[in-house]
């Protein structure tokens, strides 16, 4: 009996445990594993280079990836002018976030969106972003 | 003789009479106050280089340690030690303290041989990092012990005999700890928290490869660092021990006056210390939920030089007032807080600007603004763009001189801004992904520096550019906590792993790591630049102990 009753408390112990769909907090243990925790979750990503109007890309630009009301995210583009913004909220609708470069002694002079399935969160939307110099 | 010249006399007067005092003072001073030399060898080596030396007098809570240099030869500064029976302690990995085990001081200057021998049980020597270093496993299977240091050390891990099975209950416990737990003081979270049953079984099945499960000896060589040789010899390094062992310093700084303040993890004090004499005062903090795990975290002050404390589990903020030395509580609403409320940071600095303070709530994954008007705090969810479910936290916290906020995204990889005026979040990624930003410091340039703890990186955020700049770690597995930029363009780092602080010069790569005489828990750095070289102050979490550390270059 007295094992029955064990087997059901440890049963019921992991069982609390496996409800665990929270993520390990800040200042806390959490045996966390963030590959399998930061995988996103399945929202829009964007990608594309930075680029001098008709001219290579430009390294090391700002850009901002903007949701009115959300917040922003600023990354910067890497040597080859390319740049990679991870996944938003599975809630977004990518056609409402604005994609802006910048640099100083550079305006931006244009942002392409390429052609992009909305209904395909996994693909990332590609955006082009130009910039001229002042 | 008129008034302003009796006056003139009478000033004269006091001034030999001051004069008098202080050369009979220095007399009596240079009587007793003497100085330790010596040198250190072993068979193996013959001198020694790198070997730390501790002096500490019976019944006094200080100890005073030296580094031998590349003569084996070390020198304790001059007037350092009064008369009395000190005991002797050493640290180089690999070795024991054969003799003498203590040196009497008396009248005349000492002069002392430490001979070691090699250590009995070399694993009782290793350090966190020495552990990583050694362990068998890829750095994914090791990444998860990084959490473990926050309560113990790895030895306690390696030392164990538990299978894979035996592993997981064990682990599933421990989750259930608050995360202000030492061995000292172990203290269970009122709200359960869920843990993923794979993740557990995961680490389970890689601790029992690593451990001594299958047999009486590990399974991997056991690797150790250098000993600090040149400039990190350089160093005196002061440790004053705490008056009780449960005592858990976080964030330890000194005040305008040189005086050292501390907060502690687990217990609800704020501690004060005199770093001359190490006498040692402690002020209560009301308990607001006295059945909730005790202790306050961060430990900032505003602009008038009041300290702010974030109470952790007992939710809320602490004001203590400097002059009249009384605490003025905020507690969190009842729509705030829950069972696993907790408020780990607090960023005071800039609320003389507009009225507010900044905290979080961990488990919301939130950050918290307090109005000190109104008493009111207001929900800030900085993640708004990030799809839910993932791992991030608001966790350092630093002002900007209009009180922007900028956070650091402990568990994730971002440094954020959020603005004072409207509220709106910004989030910078940091070059290296799931870098884990913990702590840092905003300097006058406004330039960010920080811990990249996961990533075992230390970063710079220039707001104004808003770019990143990143530096590894010298040694590997340091995992920083925090980094602090002196006056003199060095950056101070320190952490939970290495026992070591690190001295980096960002503009020139080079870098300095003081080794530190005892197994050392390190969480805030902090820096004195009022003085000439700096001085690097830090608590040890998990030693009851504040330390100083005073370069000599």
């Amino acid at each position: 009996m007295t094992h029955y009753r064990a087997g059901a408390v440890t049963f019921l112990s992991l069982a609390i445990a496996l409800t665990a769909l929270r993520p390990a907090l800040a200042g806390g243990i959490g045996f966390s594993d963030e590959d399998i925790a930061n995988q996103g979750g399945g929202g829009p990503s964007f990608f594309g280079f930075v680029r001098l109007v008709d001219g290579p890309g430009i390294a090391d630009a700002k850009v901002t990836a903007e949701l009115k009301s959300r917040g922003a995210l600023v990354t910067r583009s890497d040597i080859m002018g390319v740049y990679k913004i991870p996944g938003f909220g599975k809630d977004v609708n990518p056609d409402d976030v604005i994609i802006t470069c910048a640099k100083d002694g550079y305006k931006q002079a244009n942002v392409v969106r390429m052609p992009h399935d909305a209904s395909d969160t996994k693909d990332p939307v590609e955006v082009e972003c130009y910039l001229q110099k002042q | 003789m008129s008034v302003s010249v009796f006056a003139k006399r009478i000033g004269q007067f006091w001034r030999a009479i001051a004069l008098g005092l202080l050369i009979v003072a220095t007399h009596n001073e240079a009587t007793w106050a003497q100085t330790l030399t010596g040198s250190v060898s072993s068979a193996a080596e013959g001198a020694m280089e790198g070997v730390l030396v501790s002096a500490q007098k019976a019944g006094s809570p200080i100890t005073v340690t030296v580094v031998s240099d590349e003569h084996g030869r070390f020198r304790f500064p001059d007037g350092q030690f009064s008369s009395g029976h000190y005991a002797l302690r050493i640290r180089a990995v690999g070795y024991d303290l054969e003799d003498p085990q203590a040196v009497e001081i008396g009248t005349a200057p000492a002069n002392v041989a430490i001979r070691l021998r090699p250590a009995a049980d070399l694993a009782a020597q290793l350090t966190n990092t020495e552990w990583l270093m050694s362990m068998t496993g890829t750095p994914q299977q090791k990444r998860p012990l990084i959490e473990c240091m926050s309560c113990h050390t790895l030895e306690r891990i390696v030392r164990s005999t538990y299978s894979p099975e035996a592993f997981v209950p064990v682990l599933a416990r421990m989750a259930q700890y608050a995360n202000n737990t030492t061995q000292a003081r172990v203290q269970k979270r009122v709200a359960k928290r869920p843990v993923r049953d794979d993740f557990l079984r995961k680490l389970a099945d890689y601790l029992a490869t690593v451990n001594l499960s299958s047999g009486r000896t590990w399974p991997y060589e056991l690797q150790t660092l250098p000993r600090p040789k040149g400039r990190a010899t350089h160093v005196v390094i002061t440790e004053y021990d705490l008056p009780r062992k449960t005592i858990a310093p976080h964030d330890v700084r000194t005040d305008a006056h040189g005086n050292v303040w501390y907060s502690n993890f687990v217990e609800n004090f704020l501690g004060e210390l005199d770093r001359r004499t190490g006498a040692h005062q402690e002020y209560p903090i009301p308990a607001l939920k006295p059945d909730f795990p005790k202790g306050a975290l961060d430990l900032e002050p505003d602009a008038d030089g009041n300290l702010w404390l974030a109470m952790m589990f007992q939710t809320g903020l602490a004001k203590f007032d400097m002059k009249s030395k009384t605490f003025q509580l905020f507690p969190i609403p009842p729509d705030l807080d829950n069972d696993a409320a907790q408020q780990s940071m607090v960023m005071p600095r800039s609320s003389n600007v507009d009225g507010k303070v900044w905290t979080n709530e961990v488990a919301k994954q939130s950050i918290m603004r307090l109005d000190l008007k109104t008493g009111k705090y207001e929900l800030i969810d900085p993640y708004k763009l990030l799809p839910r479910g993932t791992q991030h936290g608001p966790y350092g916290m630093v002002a900007d001189a209009q009180n922007n906020l900028y956070f650091m995204d402990f568990g994730g990889e971002f440094i954020g801004r959020v603005d004072a005026k409207t509220g709106e979040s910004t989030l910078f990624p940091t070059p290296t992904q799931n870098s884990w930003p913990r702590r840092g410091m905003l300097d006058e340039r406004g330039r960010l520096w920080f811990a990249e703890f996961a990533a075992n990186k230390l970063g710079m955020f220039d707001t104004k550019s808003e770019s990143f700049k990143e530096w590894n770690a010298p040694a590997p597995y340091t995992y920083p906590y925090d980094a602090f930029m002196d006056k003199d363009g060095d950056l101070w780092s320190g952490g939970m792993a290495s026992d070591r602080v690190l001295r980096f010069d960002p503009q020139s790569g080079r870098s300095v790591e003081y080794l530190l005489p005892r197994p050392t828990n390190i969480r805030r750095v902090f820096v004195d630049n009022s003085t000439s070289p700096v001085t690097f102050w830090a608590g040890n979490n998990h030693g009851a102990a504040i330390i100083r550390l005073q370069p000599s270059d």
